[in-house]
């Protein structure tokens, strides 16, 4: 350790240093996407944050940050999204395994029903799932044929509807970093451990779980955030009884052209995601760098 | 020096010319025009009626784009970047965009209104194009031999009344449902008392099962039996009932209102969007498209081409009028975010 | 203990990676697999530790047969080609992680850590990760990690192709020295025939899925079984002619060579060969049986020795090898023709 840092932090003067010029290089490399990210992405961003002032007071950002409707709102935002991010956690990674391993046939058909939510739209998707979740669909009627339930289960416009339409969406966002972060792992460190004595379940806990620690973490990070920015399979799978942040700033956005205020909200709420991703970093950061 | 001379002359004739044809440059017939309407069925319809009209009159295509999007009209407006013609205008926004002088005047010279109806007869900005209503919908099957709820009153009522209801999310209709079901005549429904509207709420909230969002919801909502009653337009639900669907409407308590197309400020042809317009005001197919979708024009012939049968199902025929009342728009727009930020409240309470 | 494989086949759909091998390893002996890539040598590694199931045959460890059991029943310590080191783990863990699966008690662990360390001399270097050591110690922590648990064989998979000239030989003596002393039975994989010869207490040379020679370096080196063997092993000049019946052959381009002792029947084909060091230049091929003249056509200079390379009158090539002494000036220059000789003995009959 003490030998790198003094390489890092002593660079002769004569010579050119190559991990500066690597940098160098790999910024060139990256200009163009920054600068279409700079164009499209700071530049509105910036515009909002001016138009939720533009009346010289803070005064939308009062409303947003203190009236407990939409502090409410936000924390409910949270919940799910953190609910969505377990959820997609505990299905993606066991997918993710079976990927690793699969031939390739099995890699290319779980691709395509992994990424078949893509290709349909929203709406229809939604509407799917109405069929199939609803209080005479599909699941329920197939459940109280077997004589499992007598009463419809409330699968549709709750919560539970909400969930299952997320992470339906959004498993592909879970699964893709973890899949990477799996297919680096050496296979070598497996049967090295295999080798020193360790039966499966321990390999996997000692050595093949920490390692994908960092694309699980990406994965998390990924889904948490895209989850709070969700607004249209709540609202229709929700039955109204589920509110996102991003509702309430489309309402503002759209019904009432109230355009300070939405980006107030957009803005509140871009700084707790902000906030929970670093936090977030923070706790990976090191991690990450370990298993590299 | 003469030559000079001549050549100026020459080139101020030349000129001259040029300029002559620049009137009638001006009204020079655009390839297309850009008519922006909410999409789906309507869109076929509106191709086959009206577009279909327009290009046979005029030669002048018509591109349609969708959704309808208030906010998006305002951000054209305002960046001077106009890419409709003619806009529909959804739900109340038709005053709100008058008031934020997001329409350009229309041209009652193109656009003949002379037979409409008085109330309507001199808007200034925008053109009514239809009426729709919001109304209750029950399965028959579940209330036959006209067992329904007839009113707010008893949809309220769960005892004689069984069964999963749905009504939108959003507090338009509903709070003025709910006053109704709580005794308040029609005519005093504005101001809308928010408190007792969201106290009579309170009543038959747990008895909503489904707070819809999108105008398909609570037809499929009543196909599927997920829910025996419901809130909806009713064009949504002559549409499934046509289609067999056990499933009718119930007109006592409809809140109507008009659907409203405009001409968006800084449009470039909007000469032929008043065209359009006018096409728009044609009875015979205004009929073929009440008959299609039962929201009938205003035009008073159009009566006069819809079949008999269609009729009821109409919410301007003088029986239906006569059970619904007109939404208050001016309180809307003058409350409506108010009432939006109560409604969220109220639904983000548990229970 | 001891290592016995008995008819080994392993086939990979229409390749056969392993077509029958007989394998003992004594116990405490370093054997070496020697043979180029896409030998099988890997492979058979890979049947030894347990992560590939034969289609035939058997692997004996001491009298268990443990041909199907799964590599952490087997009490094999591995060291990797890439030394296969946990990279979030540290070099103590590392090491801990046999003694940690056996459910040892945490103060025995760390003595036992701690010793193996101290064997490979990485005491002090207990908390660092293995991306924070350079590669001969990261190699060092994989030696620890094989040997901490007391296995019944060492398995060393081209441990040294990824270190430097200076770094390899000396870590070459260090696990020589530590498997004598801790008396550990040792199976070591490797292309480099040299590394094999300065290494092992016996050589198998593999080829095509086959063991072609087992026996000592020396053994290996100087009495080649197969033609493979010793063109493989070490430099060497061969040589392809017909046995004359008697102790000669006839060579074409050398013409009649005499020989320690028949090659065979007479008119048999015979392939011989003379290692480059026994061929003599200059004046004391003069006294030798077996002589020719060749024209040098290059020289290359090895530090210790030199390489000629020699073209005959009929066009024949031949290598020699000669001690370079300061003090005496060499035999002839580039383009000078020369005297060469090589005695009857140091010719070795190939499969003979």
């Amino acid at each position: 350790m003490s030998s790198v840092a003094e390489a890092r932090a002593a660079p002769s003067r004569a010579r050119p240093d190559p991990e500066r010029a690597r940098e160098r290089t790999l910024l060139l490399l990256a200009a163009p996407a920054l600068l279409v990210l700079g164009v499209l992405f700071v530049w509105p961003l910036l515009r909002l944050l001016s138009m939720s002032v533009a009346d010289g007071t803070l005064a939308q950002f009062e409303k947003a940050a203190l009236d407990s409707l939409y502090i409410a709102v936000l924390w409910d935002s949270m919940e799910i999204a953190l609910f969505v991010t377990a959820i997609c956690l505990v299905l993606a990674y066991p997918v993710s395994l079976w990927l690793v391993q699969a031939g390739r046939l099995g890699f290319i058909l779980g691709m395509f029903f992994l990424l078949l939510p893509f290709w349909t739209s929203v709406l229809v998707r939604t509407y799917a799932w109405m069929v199939l979740l609803g209080r005479s669909g599909v699941i329920n009627r197939m459940l109280r044929d077997w004589g499992l339930i007598e009463a419809p289960l409330p699968l549709l416009h709750n919560l539970t509807g909400v969930l299952i339409g997320m992470v339906h969406v959004l498993l592909p966002y879970m699964v893709f970093p973890i899949y990477a972060a799996l297919l680096r792992i050496d296979p070598d460190l497996k049967r090295a451990a295999e080798g020193l004595g360790a039966p499966a379940w321990r390999v996997f806990l000692r050595v093949t779980l920490p390692l994908s620690l960092p694309g699980v973490f990406a994965g998390c990070a990924l889904v948490f955030v895209i989850s709070l920015g969700f607004f249209i399979t709540p609202a229709l799978l929700g039955g109204g009884r589920v509110i996102m942040i991003a509702m309430l700033i489309e309402q503002q956005v759209r019904e009432f052209l109230d355009w300070p205020f939405a980006a107030a909200l957009a803005t509140v709420l871009l700084a707790a995601t902000l906030v929970i991703y670093a936090a977030l970093g923070r706790l990976t950061g090191g991690q990450a760098h370990a298993a590299r | 020096m003469s030559i000079r001379m001549t050549r100026r002359g020459v080139l101020g004739t030349s000129l001259a010319a040029a300029a002559l044809p620049m009137p009638a440059l001006a009204q020079a017939k655009p390839d297309r025009i850009v008519v922006n309407i909410s999409g789906g069925a309507m869109t076929n319809l509106f191709r086959r009626t009206y577009f279909a009209e327009f290009e046979k009159r005029h030669g002048i295509r018509v591109v349609d784009t969708s959704p309808v999007d208030f906010g998006k009209l305002r951000a054209m407006v305002e960046s001077g970047n106009v890419e409709w013609t003619v806009t529909e205008l959804g739900g109340q926004d038709f005053v709100r965009a008058q008031q934020m002088n997001l329409l350009e005047p229309l041209d009652l010279s193109i656009i003949d209104l002379s037979r409409y109806p008085e109330a309507v007869r001199n808007t200034t900005h925008t053109f009514p194009s239809s009426v729709y209503s919001t109304v209750m919908a029950y399965r028959t099957d579940v209330f036959p031999n006209n067992m329904h709820p007839k009113g707010w009153a008893e949809f309220w009522d769960v005892r004689r009344f069984p069964g999963p209801r749905t009504l939108r999310n959003h507090p338009v209709d509903n709070l003025e449902f709910a006053l109704l079901a709580d005794g308040v005549a029609p005519d005093k429904l504005y101001p809308i008392d928010l408190e007792r509207a969201f106290a009579k709420l309170d009543e038959i909230r747990p008895h909503v099962t489904v707070w819809w969002t999108t105008g398909a919801q609570p037809a499929q909502l009543l196909v599927d039996r997920e829910v025996v009653l419901a809130s909806g337009w009713n064009g949504r639900f002559y549409d499934i009932a046509r289609r067999g669907a056990p499933v009718a409407v119930e007109w006592q308590g409809g809140s109507a209102k008009q659907n409203a197309f405009g001409i968006p400020r800084g449009a470039r042809n909007a000469v032929w969007g008043n065209h359009f317009l006018q096409v728009m005001t044609d009875p015979k197919l205004q009929a073929v498209y009440a008959t299609e979708l039962a929201y009938p024009g205003l035009h008073p012939d159009v009566m006069n081409h819809v079949e008999e049968s269609v009729k009821p199902h109409l919410p301007t025929t003088p029986e239906n009028l006569a059970k619904q009342f007109w939404l208050g728009v001016d309180w809307w727009t003058e409350h409506g975010q108010r009432a939006q930020e109560a409604w969220n409240r109220w639904m983000l309470r548990r229970g | 203990m001891d290592l016995t494989v008995r008819g080994v086949v392993r086939r990979f759909g229409p390749v056969t990676a392993l077509a029958g091998v007989d394998l003992t390893v004594a116990e405490g002996e370093l054997l070496t697999i020697l043979g180029p890539s896409g030998s099988g040598k890997t492979t058979l590694l890979k049947v030894v530790a347990g992560f590939e199931i034969p289609d035939e045959g058997t692997v004996r460890l001491g009298s268990e047969d443990v041909t199907l059991a799964p590599p952490r029943q087997r009490d094999v310590g591995m060291v990797f080609q890439n030394y296969a080191l946990f990279p979030h783990l540290t070099v103590a863990q590392n090491v801990a992680f046999p003694l940690e699966m056996r459910r040892m008690p945490k103060p025995e662990r760390d003595r036992r850590v701690a010793e193996a360390l101290a064997l490979v001399e990485l005491a002090g270097y207990e908390a660092r990760l293995p991306r924070q050591l350079s590669g001969g110690q990261q190699q060092r922590v994989a030696l620890a990690r094989a040997i901490v648990f007391n296995p019944r064989l060492l398995l060393l998979d081209e441990p040294f192709g990824a270190l430097d000239r200076k770094l390899r030989e000396s870590m070459q003596l260090e696990v020589r020295r530590l498997q004598r002393r801790l008396k550990l039975t040792t199976l070591f994989i490797t292309h480099d025939q040299e590394e094999a010869l300065i290494l092992s207490d016996r050589v198998a040379v593999m080829n095509a899925g086959r063991i072609e020679q087992v026996g000592t370096p020396g053994d290996v080196y100087a009495r080649p079984a197969t033609r493979f063997v010793a063109d493989f092993v070490g430099e060497s000049n061969l040589l392809e002619g017909r046995a004359s019946g008697d102790a000669a052959a006839e060579v074409p381009g050398l013409g009649r060579i005499a020989l320690a002792r028949a090659a065979g029947a007479a008119g048999d084909r015979t392939t011989l060969l003379l290692r480059p060091e026994a061929l003599r230049v200059g004046a004391e091929a003069a006294a030798l049986p077996n002589r020719a003249h060749g024209r040098i056509v290059e020289t290359v200079f090895l530090g210790l020795s030199v390489k000629l390379r020699l073209r005959l009158d009929g066009g024949l090539e031949l290598l020699a090898r000669l001690p370079l002494r300061p003090s005496e000036p060499l035999p002839a220059a580039e383009g000078e023709t020369v005297p060469l000789g090589f005695a009857p003995e140091d010719v070795h009959v190939v499969g003979g």
